[in-house]
């Protein structure tokens, strides 16, 4: 999966009200936003930005989009990911939270047999500090320096920069994979594109006990990732709290997919494939450090 | 959300799984007017399992019988969970069972068909014997005979067995489901099929454009916001605007050796633009919890308009007896527009996450 910024960029749902507030954010940080795309909305503008009711229609413009950032409601998220990857865009990142989960395999499906990236549901999206924000994280939390971030959180993603930034640790790239049960790109997809991106020394990874993180993760990073991790799960340190359960079935418990497994088995099998493991998140920008002495004169 | 048992049998009676004469009893008067014959077999019907060890399934063969069961099933809680209902269903002798689930694998990132050859109680005992098959591009009725193929069905069992799960899976499609099953899948003697048991778990995203399933269902209310309890038993509640900062935010306040008693996500608020009201209605859920000292809510980043959330605040902090104090944190945003809004009320507003754990730890010991 190739990840490469270059083209122009569209919001398909522009129209949503957090279509049109992330429109302005996105046009105020200097990402090169050209259509908007919002059924029964064409021929007008947006902030100076064209709306369309079709994504063919921006060939008008002339430009080469590669990026489409989808506000459109849950329901119309697939087909809105099937238009845009129908007319060629190869990055899809999708805002909107609560797609029904078959929606995003029958999109993942699709996005395979294309090479297409696909981020989120339910993703804050991403931003290369200083150059482009697609989505709707807050820009001025970030800063620009060598720390990749990837994370399945919303807000905690924020407040993790926010540490960071706040220790003097500036980011390469931010990107939220959004919490939903099946996201368009996983954790280990990302942590490859970090491991390549020539921007980033260190990779910092935020899960939370609930998630369903990939069971080989601890084995992958340790086989294919170059580059030092740190890890902070939120939520790690909580005895007794309600996580939620499978119906009961005899099935053994590993085979249920919203079934996670220990925190403290993940965090073991992390720490043994080298991976720093936070316990709070003041540890994180301690533990980047360690890891890159050398980067530090930034 | 879950099915009971005989919701599960309706949606299985659509598409044509075969499953038995059955009657839903919702007292036991109702068994006077049973249609179908005896013998009959009880069920009580719980989401929880286990049901048949704890006596939530006895056979009966005439109706004084059936409800004195049917008293005795209604007044026992399986795991703490009470039958709204009895499925009253008529007694079947089986010769054989098997095992047949779709699962949506959320690693994977596809439905997995899952079977074994031993059915019922078996599977558990012998999880080695389940095989599976990866729902990999779409499906078709191949998929179905391999998994029948991996489970050793031979003969005219093959096709039998695979013409259920392709009836499965299209519920599974249709439906926008996370899990069915079918535990056991009877065969009697004779080689025909009967589905004895069946679990089937909706997907909560998907409901909003079923609203047939939402009225089998019930209404129930999906909006967050809603505490969850620690078993431990501190005195401080702990709200964020998200789920991740929520355990964050947890994890900050144990990592000082102090425990919760109470914590719940407000949601990601500024995609919704209600996190005003989701706080206000997760405080006043924090005060029936009780024993509460001290709520602490942490935010981070846009939260929308601090007048509204201000508005919210000064209702809460109005009512009689006082609520519990509120310390305020909210990280990334321009604190000044936040005391503005809420200057004139008596809560404590910092932009520094340990300094706000710090400030509700000592209020809570107060």
């Amino acid at each position: 999966m190739k990840f490469s910024l270059k083209g122009k960029v569209i919001i398909q749902g522009i129209m949503e009200p957090l279509g049109q507030w992330a429109a302005r954010q996105m046009q105020a940080y200097g990402t090169p936003l050209v259509a908007g795309i919002s059924p029964g909305h064409g021929s007008s503008f947006l902030g100076g930005v064209p709306v369309f009711d079709l994504v063919e229609e921006i060939a008008t413009l002339g430009e080469q989009v590669d990026t489409s950032v989808i506000f459109s409601p849950p329901y119309e998220v697939l087909d809105a990911g099937l238009e845009a990857i129908a007319m060629g865009i190869r990055h899809l990142v999708i805002v909107t939270p609560r797609v029904p989960p078959l929606d995003m395999v029958s999109l993942v499906r699709r996005a395979e047999a294309t090479e297409t990236l696909v981020l989120g549901p339910n993703s804050p999206g991403l931003v290369i500090p200083g150059q482009t924000l697609l989505g709707i994280h807050p820009p001025s939390l970030y800063q620009r320096g060598f720390t990749g971030l990837v994370s399945s959180a919303v807000s905690l993603t924020y407040e993790v920069a926010l540490t960071l930034t706040g220790a003097g640790l500036g980011q390469s790239l931010v990107v939220g994979i959004g919490g939903d049960s099946i996201p368009g790109s996983t954790i280990s997809q990302w942590l490859q594109i970090l491991d390549e991106d020539e921007d980033t020394g260190v990779i910092v990874v935020v899960g939370q006990v609930e998630d369903r993180w990939e069971e080989h993760l601890a084995d992958h990073i340790a086989a294919t990732i170059y580059k030092p991790v740190v890890v902070y799960l939120a939520g790690h340190l909580v005895r007794g709290g309600n996580i939620s359960y499978p119906p009961a079935s005899p099935m053994p418990a590993s085979t249920y997919p919203w079934q996670p497994s220990d925190p403290q088995q993940r965090l073991t099998q992390l720490g043994q494939s080298g991976v720093l493991v936070a316990n709070c998140l003041q540890d994180i920008p301690h533990l980047v450090r360690q890891a890159a002495p050398g980067l530090l004169g930034e | 959300m879950d099915l009971l048992e005989y919701q599960a049998k309706e949606l299985f009676r659509r598409v044509g799984i075969p499953v038995l004469p059955a009657q839903r009893i919702d007292s036991p008067a109702d068994l006077k007017g049973l249609k179908i014959s005896y013998p009959v077999v009880l069920k009580s019907q719980v989401r929880v399992g286990g049901r048949a060890k704890a006596g939530g399934v006895r056979f009966v063969n005439n109706t004084i019988d059936a409800v004195a069961a049917a008293q005795t099933i209604f007044g026992l809680p399986i795991l703490g969970e009470y039958p709204q209902a009895i499925l009253a269903e008529t007694k079947y002798d089986v010769q054989r069972e098997l095992y047949l689930a779709i699962i949506l694998d959320c690693g994977l990132r596809r439905p997995v068909l899952w079977g074994s050859a031993q059915g019922g109680g078996q599977v558990e005992a012998d999880p080695e014997r389940l095989q599976k098959v990866v729902v990999d591009q779409d499906f078709s009725p191949f998929c179905a005979r391999h998994l029948g193929a991996k489970i050793d069905l031979q003969g005219p069992l093959l096709p039998a067995v695979s013409e259920i799960i392709v009836k499965m899976y299209r519920l599974f499609v249709q439906w926008d489901l996370d899990f069915l099953e079918i535990n056991p899948l009877g065969v009697d003697t004779r080689g025909a099929l009967m589905a004895l048991d069946g679990k089937v778990r909706l997907n909560d995203y998907a409901l909003g454009r079923h609203p047939e399933l939402r009225s089998l269902v019930g209404e129930q209310s999906l909006e967050g916001g809603c505490p969850r309890s620690l078993p431990l038993g501190g005195n401080l509640a702990i709200l964020a605007n998200g789920t991740g900062l929520t355990w964050a935010t947890l994890d900050q306040v144990m990592a000082l050796g102090e425990v919760p008693r109470c914590y719940a996500s407000l949601g990601d608020g500024e995609q919704t633009g209600t996190l005003g009201r989701t706080l206000a209605r997760s405080l006043d859920q924090v005060r029936m919890v009780g024993g509460v000292k001290v709520v602490l809510v942490n935010l981070c980043g846009e939260v929308g308009s601090w007048n509204e959330l201000g508005a919210y605040l000064e209702q809460y902090l109005q009512q009689v007896p006082p609520p519990p104090p509120l310390v305020i944190r909210w990280g990334g945003g321009d604190l000044a527009t936040a005391w503005q809004a809420l200057a004139s009320l008596p809560v404590r507003l910092t932009a520094s996450l340990e300094e706000a754990v710090e400030q509700a730890i000592a209020l809570a010991k107060d």
